[in-house]
């Protein structure tokens, strides 16, 4: 293979890795427990700053890497216990209340910024060769992670005994409380496993950008974009919808102008939707 | 004198004067000195200056800057005395990134707080969308800091940054002097990057240059692999890219860690940007109206002072601090020459402004252009985000402009 043609496939591979990374979060949250959580992208936000301070503090981001999915899990639980929870059955209060706290968490970013980003190195710099190619090595990172969690995340709901509870609460909370599964438990853990696949993105794709308070926010069309083509109700779904979003945007710019290029996906997504608008994987019909 | 100014004595001589300062930055606290509502044209009162920015949204930071350097300039001059003999009064009002808000706040600066004359733009959308209710129906002097894509005459409207041939024409001719023949162009698709790659374009054909290639990436995009791939498989001797950010730092480090071996050049590098794309920045060629290296006495002194004054905000080309400072100055000057505040006399001073003692170095207004000649540097970028000054390029003209 040419050079060119290695570079490409690379570049696809990390531009939908990286989009599956920041939808496996929300495919817990707003595929599985369809919650709309217009703070998602603050909740990848969030983990790029503790990579960021994490960076300042201890001189290292791979701790930041490692603490990351903690601090916002903890932060998810907790914002699921004050906010989140008293709007399941209301799905407009659901979407202001989440909006307001990413804005809030935006402006509280911002007031700390001295400059239109903060730099946060990778933990592993510089090109790895494969073939006559030079590609980025935190990509090349980026995209194994992606791997395993997509794979960590899919086992620990099919194979364990919670992922069993968590299944059972989304799909009949009621019949689940009657099981004797604490529901109550199931949704703070769910939210707050999804906040910390959330924050793990964040810090993972920080160095590859720089640590600024739309970080999240820019990010969250495609996003949305994803659940919406893959279908809520799985976890799989939104994921898939990642793929089918991320491939095109990153292997049509090679022969046409990747504006239209872009055109055209957001184009398909909405004709794709109309055609089927309980997406890739609908399991509500 | 502006050579003993400190933070300390802008302050109380600014309070003094009983100017106040809209300190929070936000439509509150601009809300508390709206009271005679009758224009300040006049009278003996302060002269109202209204600067909008954008203190929130994603274009926050810029508008930290710009606030704080207003807020510097204003009590420099008032420190000083003042403009016809009166005190300056700066209402800062936030347009939060959105057009539509900015739209707003213009609407209250002009019929609430009945400003003498209003200063800011961060983009030219925003500009775009006050200057008809700013300087049009609201009939007031309107300064419009931002380096833009080039082409603003509308009425009572006076633009003080840089338009792209006088950051490309030098740029580019450097490029060719260093023996660059094939160039690959590439930016987002929006107006200023169109405008100013087409600035290249013509300049470097114009030299002999060939253009080999050139791309848009969308105006939003966070990432740019395939601009990388282009930039590196073009084999040009040079690129000249306008990027914005996000996209400008994944696409510099991905364009030299990708083993890209040409010049780099662009409008957008300075102190502030270039420590967002880490080492990599070592070597990306441009030309600015200020760096902080350069060797001119009276703007080290004066940023030296505002950074003590402002110890958290930025100061940079690229936030336009120096362009907010030169208008406010270059108003001042008018202003002075006409004897008055009355619009059709200070436009008409406006036409032939010129300071001396700027950040950066003299300016003036080019008669009949609306817009300013200036003293530009060319700069190479270095590794630990500083600048070394390749070139004092003297003034450089705007071209083309409301001829």
């Amino acid at each position: 293979m040419s050079p060119e043609t290695i570079r490409t496939i690379f570049d696809v591979a990390s531009l939908t890795s990286i989009l599956v990374l920041l939808v496996l979060g929300m495919a817990v949250i707003v595929g599985m427990m369809r919650v709309f959580n217009l703070c998602q992208g603050e909740l990848v936000l969030l983990g790029a700053v503790v990579a960021y301070l994490s960076h300042r503090w201890f001189g290292s981001v791979a701790i930041g890497i490692v603490l990351a999915p903690l601090v916002v899990g903890l932060f998810g639980a907790g914002l699921e216990r004050t906010v989140v929870r008293r709007f399941y059955a209301n799905a407009a209060g659901a979407l202001l209340a989440t909006f307001a706290v990413g804005l809030l968490i935006r402006a509280i970013v911002l007031a700390r910024m001295t400059s239109q980003g903060a730099p946060v190195p990778a933990p592993i710099e510089g090109t790895i060769a494969i073939g006559d190619a030079r590609v980025s090595a935190w990509r090349l990172v980026i995209i194994v992670v992606v791997v395993l969690a997509v794979a960590g995340t899919y086992l620990a709901l099919t194979r364990t005994p919670i992922g069993l509870r968590v299944r059972a609460t989304l799909d009949d909370r009621e019949l689940a409380s009657a099981a004797g599964i604490s529901t109550s438990m199931m949704f703070t853990g769910t939210y707050a496993f999804g906040a910390a696949l959330a924050g793990l993105a964040g810090a993972m794709i920080v160095p590859l950008q720089t640590l600024y308070p739309n970080l999240g926010l820019d990010n969250l069309v495609p996003m949305f974009m994803a659940v919406m083509v893959g279908g809520l109700g799985s976890l799989h779904g939104p994921l898939l919808g990642a793929v089918a979003i991320g491939v095109p945007t990153g292997l049509l710019p090679t022969w046409i102008d990747s504006v239209l290029a872009q055109v055209l996906v957001i184009f398909a997504a909405i004709v794709f939707m109309r055609l089927r608008p309980g997406g890739l994987v609908n399991r509500d019909t | 004198m502006a050579s003993t100014f400190t933070r300390r004595t802008a302050l109380q001589r600014f309070a003094a004067g009983g100017a106040g300062i809209a300190l929070g930055g936000s439509l509150l606290s601009a809300c508390g000195s709206s009271d005679d509502g009758a224009g300040t044209g006049g009278g003996d009162g302060p002269i109202r200056i209204g600067a909008i920015t954008d203190l929130t949204g994603a274009f926050g930071v810029v508008g930290k800057a710009n606030q704080a350097i207003a807020e510097f300039t204003v009590g420099e001059i008032n420190a000083a005395g003042g403009v016809l003999g009166r005190q300056l009064e700066l209402i800062v009002v936030d347009g939060a990134s959105d057009p539509a808000t900015w739209g707003k706040v213009a609407q209250q600066l002009v019929s609430r707080d009945k400003v003498d004359m209003a200063i800011g733009d961060v983009t030219s959308a925003e500009r775009e969308a006050v200057k008809s209710i700013i300087a049009g129906r609201g009939k007031t002097l309107y300064i419009a800091p931002a380096s833009y894509e080039g082409g603003e005459c509308y009425e009572n409207t006076w633009t003080v940054g840089a338009v792209p041939n006088q950051q490309v024409d030098p740029t580019v001719d450097y490029l060719l002097e260093q023996g660059a023949r094939t160039f690959y162009l590439c930016g987002n698709d929006y107006s200023y990057p169109r405008n100013v790659l087409k600035a290249a374009r013509a300049r470097i054909e114009q030299g002999g240059g060939e253009v080999v290639g050139e791309d848009y990436i969308p105006i939003a995009a966070t990432d740019a692999p395939e601009l990388v791939r282009k930039t590196i498989s073009s084999k040009a001797d040079a690129v000249f890219e306008v990027v914005v950010l996000p996209a400008s730092v994944p696409y510099i480090k991905g364009v030299v860690d990708g083993g890209y071996t040409g010049l780099i050049a662009g409008t957008l590098f300075d102190e502030t940007i270039n420590p967002l794309f880490g080492r990599q920045a070592q070597g990306l060629i441009g030309a600015q109206d200020y760096f902080a290296s350069i060797d001119d006495p009276f703007s080290r002194e004066q940023v030296a002072a505002f950074h003590q004054a402002y110890p958290d905000a930025p100061f940079g080309s690229a936030l336009n601090s120096p362009a907010w400072y030169r208008g406010l100055y270059l108003w001042k000057a008018a202003v002075e020459t006409a004897g008055s505040l009355e619009l059709d006399a200070v436009n008409e001073a406006m036409n032939t402004a010129s300071a001396e003692k700027l950040i950066g170095g003299p300016s003036h207004f080019v008669p009949d252009t609306k817009h300013v000649e200036l003293t530009m540097y060319l700069g190479e970028m270095q590794a630990d985000g500083s600048v070394k000054v390749l070139k004092d390029l003297g003034p450089q003209e705007p071209l083309g402009q409301c001829a």
